[in-house]
């Protein structure tokens, strides 16, 4: 690229000192750029060709001559008489590192003192080992210096956009370019420049570590081709297990689904009526999950054989005399499972407190075991995300599970016309091993039936 | 006093503040009747806040040429140092279970409770003008000014102790290429009861080679002078500093969430709140300990024991020594290897282990569930 930009044009004479000095074969490789408005007689055995973007130098900071040249890092001096400090290691072996990266931090005596890396390269050898103790002048680690392979084509991007703009005078704090890599420790992407964009808003966490940690931000400022590069990231035990289980239970039950769709709009009008009552007194919201849990119980109770399951090590029919419904729920840590139990015995507002009181369990870390342990049917809200119509597994070892899915505004037929009606299609997956098919197609028309007109649980009809 | 009116023009300059740019905060020195100091007081009490706002400071003012003294107080909090391990410091379940939040700051040191009878001040300078003492001369000067019979000596370990053996105030700093910040609490009136209760181990067994603290008997300033309210507190302190560096600063108000001002310092903010900062970067550790287990329905005891090694705040090897008569080696296997390589917390492991109790019935799964509980209970 033949750009006439100051940097270029400053190093070019530096350049041009290595490429005298040093060994023709600079000259000759492919990473060599030469800006060619300056046309200069160069070493004999280097054919200048001006205005050939073919033939091109670029120089690195990091020379071409110094590649490959290992350096040992040692411990910095200590203030203030302090003699000794513990090493803490920030970056491994084989790490790439840019200059100024911090790649230790050495605490002596209350205080943290970083050791930044003297020039880029890559992290060969660490000398002392994690909390290891060390004394001014005490070798840290040894760097072989020359950008690693994926830094190269980004180093002299964030350099001449950096240099190019001079440093404003004015008051403004502007961080000198150098920092620019590493003010705040290496965990986070590295600050863009000040008169560049805004900060990249994804959160740090959702941060893959790759090998090239300035490549996220070399790419969005650059926009540069896209990388066709795979990561693999191990599979932790939880997925392989909680994958495990699935495939069996789906091996092992006979699933399918039956589907009915409910007409929300009484319950609509009823949560409508009496939220602001249900709030004042049991000092919670109402919901639509407590008539959901309400109706399944109720079902429940009337159809044994969906609260059963089978024991395939004894090949009996567990039959169990109460409802623990397990509500599925997504949190940033992951989906829980957390369990009310006795359903049976509650009524709409015992069912929102033991929901509320799950949820706070949750989001302050604090479910346990018996939280999360058991249930007897499961009801899973798909809704939440928007979802129209689905079909859930079922969550071994029960025999079925309940999805929810969005209510959306239908045009339904009611005697004889077309009104729209606030509608939800629900689904019901069940092992057919244990429920027959007109069993489970009557166990979802109750919880229909409850949903429309709660006055049915009234009259246990 | 001059410095008493001088405190009432930060609102002049509040205005100038609404032109958001952080330049109107941190003017070219020479511009300024003030001189290279300035005081800021945070306004805001959210620790994550705070330190972001440390961060920010020491990443984007230019210390070669201004030094600045930062005033801030905490809702209540634990704050761990850099390299500690949290696990062995404070005890973590009484800090769920008492909404306290954990933080690791970037400085060194050790583990301090925060809350709003606690002062802290960071004293920012360059590199080269670092110097612990003289910043907590400037305390303990402050001090002696406005409560002349108090007995506040600096200590070598940069403490300050009252009448000789309460510990007021601690110390921690951090070093960078070209700047510092040295910052130390100040214990005005602070809740000492919630102080010993949370600053002690969640659970035993831990070894590790991470910074360890060294606790002190603590006094409250206000135990040994009543009448020193908070405000005379501060205002003496900006007075000391500008009289030993000899600046005219008047405290100003800072929003340390304001991007406007600090750009960036929302994002400093988030990197410190999260859960890889501060439990992710703890040191390598190990916890060795002895389980008690017990199966109620059989009136039956065993004992157990439980190895783990954390790196990174992730399981690394985690294995549960349960005599086979007791519950399956498969089982135990299996609780073990569920573990590997999730967060060492009580609420991934649960979610873990219910997902193995799923498969068990009957007295495994009564046992399992109990091995489980004794396991949660003994990682804190």
């Amino acid at each position: 690229m033949l750009s006439h930009s100051r940097c270029l044009t400053r190093n070019f004479g530096r350049s041009l000192s290595v490429i005298r000095q040093g060994n023709n074969a600079f000259a000759r490789r492919a990473t060599a750029v030469l800006s060619a408005c300056h046309p200069v007689t160069l070493n004999n055995n280097v054919p200048y060709n001006p205005g050939s973007s073919v033939f091109q130098i670029q120089y690195f900071r990091t020379s071409v001559a110094y590649r490959d040249e290992v350096v040992t890092v040692k411990t910095p001096a200590f203030a203030e008489s302090v003699t000794e400090g513990d090493v803490r290691w920030e970056k491994a072996v084989g790490d790439t590192v840019s200059e100024d990266e911090v790649v230790c931090e050495i605490e002596t005596d209350k205080t943290s003192v970083q050791v930044p890396s003297p020039a880029a390269g890559v992290i060969e050898e660490l000398l002392v080992p994690d909390g290891g103790k060390v004394e001014g002048g005490t070798p840290l680690f040894k760097l072989k210096k020359g950008a690693g392979a994926a830094k190269a084509p980004e180093a002299p991007k964030v350099e001449a956009p950096a240099v190019a703009a001079p440093p404003p005078p004015s008051a403004a704090p502007t961080p000198p370019p150098s920092s620019t890599v590493g003010p705040i420790p290496t965990t986070l992407p590295p600050v863009p420049p000040v008169p560049a964009h805004a900060m990249d808003t994804k959160p740090v966490s959702a941060i893959k570590p790759t090998a090239a940690p300035a490549a996220p931000a070399a790419h969005a400022e650059g926009g540069a081709k896209s990388a066709r590069t795979e990561s693999r990231v191990k599979m932790n035990r939880m997925r392989l297990r909680i994958a495990q289980r699935l495939k069996e239970a789906q091996n092992t039950c006979a699933m399918l689904t039956t589907f009915n769709e409910v007409d929300m709009s009484n319950i609509t009008e009823m949560r409508k009526a009496y939220k602001d009552a249900f709030l004042k007194k049991h000092n919670i919201k109402l919901g639509f999950m407590s008539a959901f849990v309400k109706a399944a119980a109720h079902a429940l109770v009337d159809q044994p054989a969906v609260n059963a399951v089978i024991d395939d090590t004894t090949k009996e029919i567990v039959y169990r005399e109460y409802v623990d419904i397990s509500v599925a729920v997504a949190t940033p840590k992951g989906l829980v499972v957390p369990v009310i139990r006795n359903v049976e015995e509650m009524n709409f507002a015992d069912i929102e407190k033991a929901i509320n009181l799950l949820g706070e369990k949750a989001r302050k870390n604090e479910l346990a075991v018996e939280d999360m342990d058991g249930g007897t049917f499961t009801i899973s809200n798909g809704g939440v995300f928007g979802s129209m119509f689905g079909t859930p597994i079922i969550n071994p070892p029960q025999s079925a599970i309940l999805g929810m899915h969005g209510i959306f505004d239908r045009p339904v037929a009611i005697g004889g016309k077309v009104e729209i009606r606030p509608m939800m299609y629900v689904a019901l997956t069940y092992d057919h091993r244990l429920v027959d098919g007109r069993e489970a197609v009557t166990f979802l028309r109750k919880i229909k039936s409850v949903v429309e007109d709660p006055r049915v649980l009234l009259l246990d009809m | 006093m001059l410095l008493q009116l001088r405190r009432l023009r930060p609102l002049r300059t509040g205005v100038q503040q609404a032109r958001s740019t952080s330049s109107c905060l941190f003017p070219d020195p020479s511009t300024t009747t003030s001189g290279s100091g300035l005081v800021l007081q945070s306004q805001s009490t959210d620790v994550f806040q705070n330190l972001a706002l440390e961060d920010w400071i020491d990443a984007h003012v230019d210390l070669q040429r201004r030094a600045v003294l930062l005033l801030w107080r905490n809702r209540p909090a634990v704050v761990v140092g850099r390299h500690q391990n949290p696990w062995t410091e404070c005890n973590l379940p009484a800090m769920r279970r008492a909404g306290v939040p954990l933080a690791r700051r970037r400085s060194g040191g050790g583990t301090v409770y925060h809350d709003l009878g606690n002062l802290n001040l960071t004293f920012f300078a360059s590199r080269k003008a670092y110097d612990r003492q003289r910043n907590l001369k400037v305390v303990t000067d402050a001090l002696r000014r406005v409560r002349p019979e108090l007995d506040v000596r600096a200590t070598d370990r940069f403490d300050i102790l009252l009448n000789g053996h309460y510990k007021i105030s601690g110390t921690a700093s951090r070093l960078s290429r070209k700047s510092s910040y040295h910052h130390c609490t100040l214990l005005h009136s602070a809740d000492r009861a919630a102080l010993s209760s949370l600053l002690r181990p969640s659970c035993p067994g831990i070894q590790s080679n991470a910074t360890p603290s060294v606790p002190s008997p603590v006094a409250n300033l206000t135990d040994h002078a009543p009448s020193l309210h908070w405000e005379e507190l501060l205002e003496a302190l900006a007075q000391q500093y500008n009289s030993e560096f000899g600046f005219e600063a008047a405290p100003r108000p800072v929003d340390p969430s304001d991007e406007a001002l600090f750009p960036g310092v929302g994002s400093m903010e988030a990197a410190l709140r999260s859960w890889e900062w501060t439990f992710g970067k703890t040191p390598k550790f190990r916890l060795d300990t002895r389980l008690e287990l017990r199966d109620e329905q059989l009136g039956a005891r065993c004992g157990a024991g439980l190895h783990v090694e954390v790196k990174n705040g992730l399981v690394e090897s985690c294995r549960v020594d349960v005599p086979d008569d007791w519950l399956p080696p498969r089982l135990s296997g299996a609780l073990g290897e569920l573990l590997l390589g999730e967060r060492f917390c009580p609420h991934r492991a649960a979610a873990a282990l219910t997902a193995l109790l799923r498969c068990e019935s009957g007295q495994p799964h009564r046992r399992l569930q109990n091995l489980g509980e004794v396991l949660l209970a003994g990682m804190g």
